[in-house]
């Protein structure tokens, strides 16, 4: 990861029920290399809960395992392997099976002193219910994966306000000069500036920072303007020809460096800073506008911010500038201007959040570094609410509430993956309805018996058409003819590959990509940094291409 | 049930074309670990590993077939050990040497069903591609920058090339034994000033090797005593930090006894300038004079005495602030530690005065402090996950291509985004100007010791293909022969330095239809006395140029599809290179002189223009 990442040690559980040999290790090779750069910030502990027993075919998929190990426990030694790889991490293993683990009779719930759960499937979708709801109420964030052949896809259920503050915009995105609002301090400066312009010698005039150029060209613009800025395209090109024209061309170049920028940035930065959408959720949300005794630092911050919103009509100033053509001491006077304008915006929002922290009793104080942070990324501060995962179960409809619309949508989008996510539905619910032994403790996955293969394709591709035509129902709509068969035919596609991978089996190399992807994702939500998948990814390892498709149920069940 | 139980039932017909498939892969770094890994696993018959490089400490938290035992290692062997393990049905060929030497010539090549780049240098991909294109093998080539990947397929005739794509800039990682031990660029300074000099004394250091079995090996021992040794001994610098003495004792060990060590290992400056050693006592005589205030001027370069006295005076800032920091720290937790950050200005000065000292010592220009911010920003580190993915990324197309199903075989992106992680797009059409790929390529047998370039000039082109009088013949050194330049025709071929495995160049510049450029790989042979000593080893027939650089063939009727303009797989804001035609390329201008940064060379004819973004091939189009 670029920044270190400040989380600490957060005890993972992976649940490994049947499978997820090779993605586990993977999965955590990647995550343990991807935090290892800094020795003092990878995840502290995981634990992988698996019962099962290292078979010859398992071999072929998990590249830690020797022959020596079949018959031995897959979690212990898989285990072992993967803390070699960073002496700083603790493994842990469990080799009960998952439906004893979590149905041990205690006072907490035995998933209690973990931080982030990963869920391979198939499970049993009681227990998977039971997972749900548990990450549901401590707020836990929680990965539901699959991975067959070769198809894959992960669910991330995050709590119902996930909020990220560096999100690591885009660079190009992160500059807000306020040219249209200057204040008086970054005016003053225009007019000392750029006062004598006409009588400059060339290298000052080549050296005006462009940023003053723009502004000293507004004021000239407004005074035949009716003190307007301009506000369309047509207005723009208008201004930037009014600065061609500023432009000193009786040189050997032709022209001016500074001059040039200053006419590239006219469309770009003549526009009024507005918060974003996503801002826009932030400051609306019932946490912002509500705070209470026990509010997350994020919300006390993010109502202080909505406070400076409405008195000044802007976000406080990054107080960043882009680099530019400028003699170094008009470069550093442009830049002090920002950068102090900058600290009074934190130092009043500051005052604001130290005001609220008093008024609704709050214990723990607030880092100035949080709020300075914060200011500084107000524009890119993101909001993700997750939704809850929804299982499965053989016989039932699923729930997509909200999302069944653009579900449907994503029906009929001929290059849309939503039915190999549809394929893995109706996977778990095949799962959920067959038992591999009498006991009925274990799942059996389709295609696991060469002979029933095709009978087992013909069952699963049923329950999808089912799911398919639960969902056009629940979102209250039709597809005609011939897009409803054309749907038809394709998930069979997917199913058939689906149950030809044989038992659920895995191929390494899908496995290895997709612990990768999913990798990255955990890292993003342990350090809330970047934006992390909302919600699905599904991964076509045919097409080599991902998607993602924000479903999730509106409650849980 | 046996261990190739899954790919079997997935892969059906393939798998057992896979088995008996013989395979390269180049480069056994990031990338390389996890796609050996890969192909093991998939049972690909045979995998031939090549690669130049030893193991080096920070190399172990990626790349994963290594371990600490290993350090000062080849790769290419180690790798074959480890992932030897992993499939016993798999045989692993190991050779650590570099992909350029003449025994890995087109023959051998020619020798495998595919090629696999996992190299981290644009010369050493380049040199791939046009073997591969000369072999006519087809290539998957790979790369990763921080979270960004791709992987493009590449076959003679069918693909863009490597090439196609027209000049790069340099990727911005770097190998490791660049950046401690031999720099050439002013980044490789920088990078080591900010990643290894200033993580050291400000920063976490890196993770002590933990105690070893010596007995395996003495050489490899010695080697990693030597490096605990260096540890140790930055480490007790370290910790004289606030004393009188600590800049002093921070230099010399870095800008003077670890160069003297480097200095010492001959063989590493046999073609290289060997670096020299700075003076403290004579350096801080000179810098007397040196004010303050030169931190302020940022885009001067400074001198050796000016970069002396910023180094010793941000030393000192930062050494305080790390000194406050303490002080104030609760104890019981974790030591405090500064990180760089280019907007910090005491981290940035350090950084940029070290690296300039750096790159005086090793004869390379220094930079402003303003150039080396830019510079120190841009460092992208590696990240294990996206070579995981980006090696998986590889495997599947060559499932593609091992099917001969090349068109649907994609050129994907892995792009840091949270709407996709990964897209893909049709593979182009090679450019019909590309001057790798779109030219005819043939093998010559040579005597070398015998033929001269006259030889080569008159007979063989002249008299033999028909060529006329304006032509040129160039090698990778450079021009050798052309109407102005005949200096060189009387020398053999080993006297110009053209050996087995080299490539010469001729361009046809006669004005009225010239030839295509003709690309000849030299096999050296020893031919009997009573034959010329220049020989074709096949038939030849040498196509003229297109008469205009036919954007018709890029947009036109062509038997592979094709994306134009803006549409395309990666619809909203990524898209990969493109070329467009003439309707885009009036909004394409305006999008040019917005963003400032990407304009290229003008376009050759007004009805192509190539853009390509400067760090991974994928360009950002602003919504406004």
């Amino acid at each position: 990861m670029e920044e270190p990442l400040t989380e600490t040690t957060p005890p993972i559980l992976q649940d490994d029920e049947k499978r997820g040999r090779n993605m586990t290790d993977n999965f955590a090779s990647g995550l343990l290399a991807a935090s290892r750069p800094r020795g003092s910030s990878c995840i502290g502990q995981f634990t992988i809960l698996d019962s099962a027993e290292v078979t010859e075919a398992d071999l072929g998929v998990n590249f830690f395992l020797e022959p020596d190990d079949v018959g031995k426990f897959r979690a212990e030694r898989t285990c072992a392997l993967l803390e070699e790889l960073n002496p700083d991490v603790q493994g842990h293993c469990n080799t009960e099976p998952v439906e004893y683990f979590l149905t041990q009779s205690s006072d907490t719930h035995p998933l209690r002193p973990f931080t982030h759960i990963l869920v391979i499937a198939p499970i049993v979708p009681e227990l998977l219910a039971d997972i749900v709801s548990h990450c549901l109420t401590t707020s836990k964030p929680l990965f539901y994966i699959h991975c067959v052949g070769f198809y894959s896809d992960f669910s991330v259920q995050l709590p119902s306000a996930f909020p990220i503050v560096d999100t690591h915009p885009d660079p190009t995105a992160t500059t807000d000069l306020r040219l249209l609002t200057p204040w008086p301090a970054l005016s003053a400066l225009v007019e000392e500036k750029t006062r004598d312009l006409d009588s400059m010698n060339a290298h000052e005039h080549g050296h005006v920072p462009y940023v003053l150029i723009i502004l000293h060209f507004l004021e000239v613009w407004k005074e035949t303007h009716d003190g307007q800025v301009p506000s369309n395209y047509r207005e723009k090109s208008d201004f930037k020809e009014l600065v061609r024209k500023g432009m000193r061309t009786n040189n050997p170049e032709g022209g001016e460096e500074n001059f040039e920028e200053a006419i590239a940035a006219v469309l770009k930065s003549l526009n009024p800073s507005t918060p974003s959408s996503a801002v826009k959720e932030v400051f609306e949300a019932e946490e912002c506008k509500n705070l209470t005794h026990d509010s997350p630092h994020f919300w006390v911050i993010a109502h202080a911010i909505s406070e400076f919103y409405k008195a000044h009509n802007a976000l406080p100033l990054p107080g960043s500038i882009p680099d530019m053509k400028a003699q170094s001491a008009d470069y550093i006077q442009l830049q002090n201007v920002y950068k102090t304008k900058a600290r009074e915006d934190v130092a009043e929002v500051t005052a604001t959040v130290r005001e609220l922290a008093k008024q609704h009793g709050h214990l723990t104080q607030v880092d100035e570094k949080e709020i300075e942070a914060f200011c500084k990324n107000a524009a890119h501060i993101k909001l993700v609410r997750g939704r809850p995962i929804n299982p499965a179960f053989p016989g039932q409809k699923l729930k997509w509430g909200q999302r069944a619309k653009a579900a449907v949508s994503a029906l009929t989008k001929p290059d849309s993956l939503i039915l190999v996510h549809i394929a893995f539905l109706a996977y778990d619910e095949f799962c959920a309805s067959h038992d591999a032994d009498a006991l009925a403790g274990a799942p059996r996955a389709p295609g696991s018996e060469d002979s029933e293969v095709e009978f087992d394709a013909e069952k699963m591709t049923g329950i999808a058409n089912t799911i398919i035509d639960n969902l056009i129902n629940e979102a209250g709509t039709r597809i005609e003819e011939p897009d409803y068969s054309d749907i038809g035919v394709r998930v069979a596609q997917y199913v058939q590959e689906i149950v030809r991978a044989g038992g659920g089996g895995e191929l390494h190399n899908i496995a290895a990509l997709t612990g990768g992807m999913i990798a990255q994702e955990v890292i993003k939500v342990v350090t809330k940094q970047y934006v992390p998948v909302d919600n699905t990814c599904v991964f076509d390892g045919v097409g080599s291409r991902t998607e993602v498709l924000r479903l999730g149920a509106d409650s849980v069940l | 049930m046996g261990r190739d139980k899954y790919p079997r039932q997935s892969l059906g017909t393939l798998h057992s074309r896979i088995k008996q498939s013989r395979i390269l892969m180049v480069g056994a770094g990031g990338i390389g670990c996890e796609l050996l890994k890969n192909l093991v696993l998939t049972g690909f018959g045979e995998i031939h590993v090549v690669d130049l490089d030893t193991i080096d400490l920070s190399n172990l938290n990626r790349q994963f077939l290594f371990r600490h035992e290993h350090i000062k290692k080849s790769k290419a062997l180690v790798a074959k050990e480890s992932a030897g393990k992993f499939n016993p049905n798999v045989k692993i060929e190991a050779y650590h040497a570099n992909i350029k030497d003449p025994q890995f010539n087109v023959d051998w090549f020619k020798s495998f069903a595919i090629v696999f780049n996992a190299l981290d240098n644009l010369d050493a991909r380049r040199h791939v591609n046009r073997m591969c294109l000369a072999a006519d093998v087809p290539l998957i080539e790979s790369g990763t920058t921080g979270f960004n990947g791709q992987v493009q397929v590449i076959k003679k005739g069918k693909t863009e090339c490597y090439d196609c794509a027209g000049p790069r800039e340099t990727p911005k990682s770097f190998p490791v034994c660049t950046i401690r031990s031999t720099p050439s660029q002013p980044i490789h300074c920088i990078v080591w000033a900010k990643s290894y000099l200033f993580t050291e004394i400000f920063g976490t250091s890196e993770d002590e090797a933990p105690e070893l079995d010596h007995s395996e090996s003495s050489d490899n021992a010695k080697e990693i005593e030597n490096l605990q040794k260096e540890t140790q001994a930055l480490k007790k610098i370290r910790e004289s930090m606030g004393s009188e003495e600590f800049p002093r004792k921070v230099f010399e060990k870095v800008f003077k006894d670890d160069i003297e060590r480097l200095r010492s290992m001959e063989d590493m400056w046999k073609n290289r300038r060997p670096p020299e050693p700075l003076d403290y006592d004579a350096i801080s005589q000179e810098a007397l004079g040196v004010g303050p205030s030169i931190v302020r001027q940022d885009q001067v370069v400074w001198t050796v005495a000016e970069n002396f006295a910023v180094f010793l005076n941000s030393l000192r800032r930062l050494s305080d602030r790390l000194e406050e920091l303490r002080a104030n720290a609760d104890t019981g937790n974790a030591p405090p530690i500064l990180t760089f950050d280019k907007d910090d200005e005491d981290t940035l000065d350090f950084v940029a005065a070290s690296a300039n000292l750096r790159s005086h010592i090793f004869g390379i220009e220094t930079r402003s402090k303003f150039d080396i911010k830019q510079m120190a920003g841009n460092i992208i580190p590696a990240i294990a996950t996206t070579n995981a993915m980006t090696a998986g990324l590889c495997v599947l197309q060559a499932f593609k291509v091992m099917r001969d199903d090349l068109n649907k075989a994609r050129m994907v992106f892995l792009v840091r985004s949270t709407d996709r992680v990964i897209g893909s797009e049709v593979l182009r059409p090679p450019r019909p100007d590309c001057p790798v790929c779109s030219v005819v390529s043939s093998r010559l047998e040579v005597d070398a010791s015998r033929a001269t370039l006259g030889q080569l000039v008159d007979d063989f082109l002249r008299m033999q293909l028909g060529y006329g009088e304006e032509f040129s013949v160039s090698s990778e050194a450079g021009i050798l022969y052309d109407p102005e330049l005949d200096d060189n025709l009387s020398k053999s071929f080993s006297d110009l330095g053209l050996k087995n495995g080299s490539f010469i160049t001729i361009v046809d510049e006669e004005d009225e239809s010239p030839r295509v450029d003709l690309v000849l790989s030299i096999s050296e042979q020893s031919l009997p006395d009573d034959m010329k000593p220049i020989h074709l080893a096949e038939k030849l027939e040498i196509p003229r140029k297109p008469k205009t650089a036919a954007p018709q063939t890029v947009n036109g009727s062509h038997d592979v599809a094709v994306t134009n303009g803006v549409s395309g797989s990666l619809g909203d804001g990524v898209t990969g290179k493109r070329k467009r035609d003439a309707t885009d390329a009036g909004l394409e201008d305006e999008q040019i002189r917005k963003r400032g940064k990407v304009a290229e060379e003008p376009p050759k004819d007004d009805d192509v223009v190539v853009l390509e973004d400067s760090t991974n091939g994928a360009i950002f189009i602003d919504d406004d």
